[in-house]
């Protein structure tokens, strides 16, 4: 046990240390909503273990209470040692500190191992929303199932979650200048009416390895964050949708509620801030700002 | 004894009822509420198998260790009480027909092409991009290491609906009835996706 906390000492000075590389800007505010969003990192190797030491380390200045995760949670096989090798392990100072991880399924993911996984906080469903503050509200769905019950239930929450800020999350982008999969029509056919409908404020996925912002559709604010472990080096292509990309590096996302701002940083592997912004959420006009 | 409830249980399963399951269309032809009655039995088989099944205690292992045995052990169970289950059992011949049809219809539709792509692309486990051996059988476990095909929004939205647990999954061009709790191959329609 001694040993242990030894060791989670370490860990949590070595991220301090490495805290100081990464220049860390979100406003930073007191009592605003503040969370990381890590996308395809469940490799189990190396750069997710690298991302995750950056991670814990962004932690130190930038206290978020919770992470999202975009899919792809783990790859490869799901035997209890995997949760381990892919998860727990790279997260392991994260975790210890009470930092809560809200999983999303992505296609390689197995739904009855991990839904019912607690420290994916799914609570045993496929699809759920949670409301961290007064305010704001997630909504986490599976998009490798999206049948009428699931459909059903999306058009309900956000009926019911009024005026507060939305953000939607799941695995495949249905706004993407990818070469290897792009846009995925048949989602977007689906899922964007209602988004507009309800006034949905940030969508954010991965499935793509690879960073893009999306310059704002139809008012809603698109994300995809599929680096954090995974990478799929030069797959950005030239569209007319790309606001910013990367697509040299892993990279992870800090981002931050506040009042009608979210601020947003996304770090490299490197602990380099390859984007940053703020998106303004004025009625149903969504105005971004960005200083990189 | 574990098995011994599960056989018990198999004999007394009660008439469906029918919460939760029923066609997104041709919910009068008889094909699909033969379907929709032997997807319910085998539903409330699983929940009996489930119930009867070793709780998760996350006490006492760790926690995806825990998940890994319940599942194991909801698995076997439903194997041993559907030691004769064979392919064609709930996607009978007559129901097999308007499935294929219906998916047809949707992949010859405008965005057919996506919905194609989505169903045969990565992530189908017979994708050159996410290989895995999926092994088509009865009763078969779905190897965990082994992706989920995604299921068009367009398709799903055509086919009878299913009770929270089982799915409409895709292996290649096959269509496959899988009980995602139990992580098992429930029947299959070969050659779904034409």
């Amino acid at each position: 046990m001694r040993k242990t906390n030894a060791i989670a000492v370490i860990t949590i000075l070595a991220a301090a240390m490495f805290s100081y590389a990464q220049n860390i800007q979100l406003p930073m505010k007191k009592d605003s909503v503040k969370f990381a969003v890590i996308g395809d990192n469940g490799t189990g190797d190396k750069p997710e273990y690298q991302i995750a030491d950056k991670l814990t380390a962004a932690h130190q200045k930038f206290p978020f209470d919770f992470v999202v995760m975009m899919g792809d949670n783990l790859y490869g096989g799901e035997a209890p040692k995997d949760f381990g090798q892919k998860f727990e392990k790279p997260y392991k100072a994260l975790l210890d500190i009470g930092v809560k991880f809200h999983a999303t399924l992505g296609n390689h993911d197995d739904p009855s191992r991990q839904i019912s996984y607690e420290k994916f906080n799914m609570g045993g469903k496929h699809y759920y929303s949670f409301k961290p503050k007064d305010g704001v509200r997630f909504f986490s769905l599976d998009s490798n199932y999206m049948d009428k019950k699931q459909l059903d239930w999306l058009e309900n929450e956000l009926k019911a979650s009024g005026s507060e800020w939305k953000l939607v999350y799941f695995h495949h982008p249905i706004y993407s200048s990818g070469e290897k999969h792009g846009s995925n029509l048949e989602l977007r056919t689906t899922l964007e009416p209602l988004f507009v409908k309800y006034g949905v404020d940030v969508v954010l996925t991965g499935h793509e390895h690879f960073y893009e912002r999306i310059k704002p559709q139809n008012g809603i604010n698109y994300f995809i964050v599929g680096s954090s472990g995974q990478l799929r080096e030069g797959n950005i292509g030239k569209t007319e949708l790309t606001a910013k990309g990367f697509d040299r590096d892993n990279a992870f996302m800090l981002a931050e509620i506040s009042g009608d701002d979210m601020f947003f940083q996304v770090i490299s592997r490197k602990g380099e801030t390859v984007d940053s912004g703020n998106i303004k959420r004025a009625e149903k006009i969504k105005k971004i700002t960005t200083s990189r | 004894m574990f098995f011994q409830c599960v056989m018990l249980a198999v004999m007394f399963i009660g008439a469906p009822h029918l919460t939760g399951v029923g066609p997104a269309k041709g919910d009068t032809d008889p094909a699909i509420k033969d379907f929709n009655d032997r997807v319910q039995r085998y539903w409330d088989l699983h929940k009996k198998v489930e119930d009867a099944a070793p709780p998760i205690d996350k006490k006492k292992e760790p926690d995806p260790a825990a998940i890994v045995a319940h599942e194991r052990a909801t698995a076997d169970g439903i194997r041993a009480a559907r030691m004769n289950a064979a392919e064609g059992d709930i996607f009978t011949p007559a129901v097999q027909k308007i499935l294929v049809a219906t998916i047809k219809q949707e992949l010859s539709s405008g965005r057919g092409a996506t919905a194609r792509a989505m169903i045969l692309g990565e992530g189908n486990p017979k994708n050159p991009e996410s290989p895995a051996r999926v092994d088509l059988v009865v009763n078969a476990k779905y190897p965990p290491n082994a992706p989920l095909s995604t299921v068009p929004p367009s398709v799903l939205l055509s086919l009878p609906k299913l009770p929270q647990g089982l799915e409409y999954r895709f292996v290649g061009r096959h269509l496959i009835l899988y009980d995602s709790k139990a992580n098992l191959i429930v029947d299959i329609l070969r050659n779904a996706v034409r």
